[in-house]
């Protein structure tokens, strides 16, 4: 006779918000809010980020009506803030994903070939995860002028790299299985197998580092703006408003924490969703760490 | 690499240089003077053979030497990047250690908290608080500069106390938690148990045995962060104004230096590679065993 599987067997319960790890909620609360605060900016900001108002310069936090006070030009900081999340976004979604697309492609595409091509091409993957980012983006800057442009291409070119070797060890592991053998017995192409049986097995190893290279794209747009080599004026951004803040630090402090504070708060919503997805996907693992 | 993207993308520099009004002549007079209509390999093993042999003439503006300006900016960078590499590293070998050991209570969490927090800090961030805390406000060091070495030796640890600090604190944090779950591994071997069941108290047996095991994952991942480190170093820098190699290729990028762009990048690409290789010959004093692997013992 044929026993009916508990139920709880067959259908896993779904997780409740309860069960899910701390630094999932935390981190996926911030992201939110972050992502929130960004697509506001396309509608509504508390003042014009552009204009000059001169009589209100250097209000302090918690002035009549610019809650985090004003700049040096009287800007509404809490406006240069809300722009500077929309352009921290806008670089680090653009060059994340499309570094991870190509990254993943050629990581796909190293792991199913031959011994040699993946030697060589490991070589190479090493040599430009140990370049930094930075440098690319200087190098760019020089050569195409500095601004939005310099700091995404350089992004991607020091991503993909990054991103191709953390596709490359999960994808042999996988094409090594039964079920791919079976696969290609069946007569399925090389790509269709990657696709349709590789790439879903690999995608929570692809989510996770998405989220850490969202940080880590996050950081360096920060310090290319600082540096004065990422965004251009008028477009706003936290980096460029830290620099801006650095010669008047005696007079108006607030105006170097606030931005310096946003970027923390970015980068910490980013790795811990990083942390809990990882979690989330593999708690045996995780629980070590 | 370096040299051919800049020259693929590179745009005219004498034409940059020269402005939008300049006309024609003036400008194809400018590149031969530059030695810019040369082929492109004349050019590169020019500048490649240049760099080797200690000279890479003036900077297109005229105004340096850029072999020689390399040379004295290299030292305060390599203070900075050495610096914060040794202090990161040894940090961050006792918090992960004091991580570990304290991982179920309240102790081990805090840490873990603070090097969280730690990753999410840019160093430049860091770098312009402690000046506002330690110099403005304090006067303890000195908000910027540096002093050369040969000069004083103490104002000189004053000037790169609080840009080593800025640039470790994120280093440090990244590292911590590597440290933090190799010493967990580390808290279940076979020869820890061993050194307790012997009499050892666990602190003992953990710095005695687990602490060199556990660095050998630290080398790996400061290998990997070196990257961010010279990253790091640049940035801090513009921050303290130091006059190393950081700000020498931010204002040659600045005035589209093409040649002290590449030399420069040449140069950070270079500490790199050394740097690996240091680290490299640390692997094998912290586990002899990897050595008699790769010599095939």
């Amino acid at each position: 006779m044929v026993t009916r599987l508990k139920k709880s067997w067959s259908k896993p319960t779904r997780a409740r918000l309860s069960n899910l790890p701390a630094s999932l909620l935390i981190g996926g609360g911030l992201v939110g809010f972050l992502v929130c605060v960004a697509l506001l900016s396309f509608v509504w900001t508390p003042y014009d980020p552009i204009t000059i108002d001169v009589r209100n310069r250097y209000l302090p936090i918690w002035s009549d009506g610019h809650i985090l006070g004003t700049d040096k030009f009287g800007r509404d900081v809490l406006t240069q803030l809300i722009m500077g999340a929309r352009n921290s976004l806008f670089v680090s979604v653009v060059s994340t994903l499309v570094s991870l697309v190509i990254g993943t492609l050629l990581g796909l595409y190293v792991a199913a070939a031959g011994a040699r091509l993946q030697n060589i091409i490991s070589r190479g993957v090493d040599v430009g995860v140990a370049i930094p980012g930075i440098l690319v983006a200087m190098v760019l800057a020089t050569a195409i002028g500095p601004g939005n442009a310099a700091a995404i291409t350089a992004i991607i070119i020091w991503f993909i790299p990054v991103s191709a070797r953390v596709v490359i060890g999960p994808t042999m592991q996988v094409l090594s299985q039964d079920y791919i053998e079976a696969a290609f017995g069946y007569g399925r192409t090389k790509w269709f197998v990657l696709f349709n049986h590789v790439l879903p097995n690999i995608s929570s190893i692809i989510i996770v580092q998405a989220s850490v290279m969202f940080a880590a794209a996050i950081l360096i747009e920060a310090s290319l703006s600082f540096l004065g080599v990422g965004a251009q004026p008028p477009t706003a951004s936290w980096g460029r408003t830290l620099k801006e803040a650095q010669p008047l630090m005696e007079i108006a402090p607030s105006l170097m924490v606030v931005p310096g504070l946003a970027i923390v708060i970015a980068v910490l919503g980013f790795n811990l969703l990083g942390d809990g997805l990882r979690t989330y996907y593999d708690p045996q693992q995780a629980r070590k760490r | 690499m370096v040299f051919a993207l800049l020259r693929l993308l590179g745009g005219d520099v004498a034409y940059i240089l020269l402005g939008k009004e300049a006309t024609q002549d003036q400008v194809i007079a400018l590149r031969i003077e530059l030695g810019l209509d040369r082929i492109w390999f004349v050019q590169y093993f020019d500048w490649i053979g240049g760099f080797f042999s200690a000279n890479l003439g003036t900077s297109f503006s005229g105004s340096y030497e850029i072999f020689d300006q390399i040379g004295q900016r290299l030292v305060p960078t390599l203070l900075l990047a050495f610096g914060s590499l040794f202090v990161s590293m040894v940090l961050a070998l006792f918090l992960g250690t004091y991580a570990a050991l304290n991982a179920d209570n309240t102790k081990g969490i805090a840490t873990d908290i603070v090097s969280q927090i730690g990753t999410a800090i840019p160093a430049f961030w860091a770098g312009l608080i402690l000046v506002v805390v330690f110099s403005v406000s304090l006067g303890w060091f000195p908000a910027g500069g540096y002093v050369p070495i040969q000069e004083n030796f103490l104002g000189s640890l004053r000037s790169i106390f609080l840009p080593i600090v800025a640039l470790s604190l994120g280093i440090t944090s990244v590292t911590t938690r590597f440290v933090r779950s190799a010493m967990l591994d580390v808290l279940n071997e076979d020869y820890i148990r061993t050194a307790m069941a012997r009499g050892q108290t666990r602190n003992r047996a953990v710095f005695v045995h687990g602490l060199r095991n556990a660095a050998i994952p630290v080398v790996t991942v400061g290998a990997l962060q070196l990257g961010n480190l010279l990253a790091g170093t640049i940035v801090i820098e513009s921050v303290f104004v130091i006059p190393g190699l950081g700000q020498l290729l931010l204002s040659a990028v600045n005035g589209r230096e093409v040649i002290v762009v590449q030399s420069v990048v040449l140069v950070i690409l270079l500490i790199i590679l050394v740097m690996n290789f240091l680290l490299d010959i640390a692997y094998g004093l912290l586990d002899p065993r990897i050595l008699d692997k790769r010599n095939g013992a």
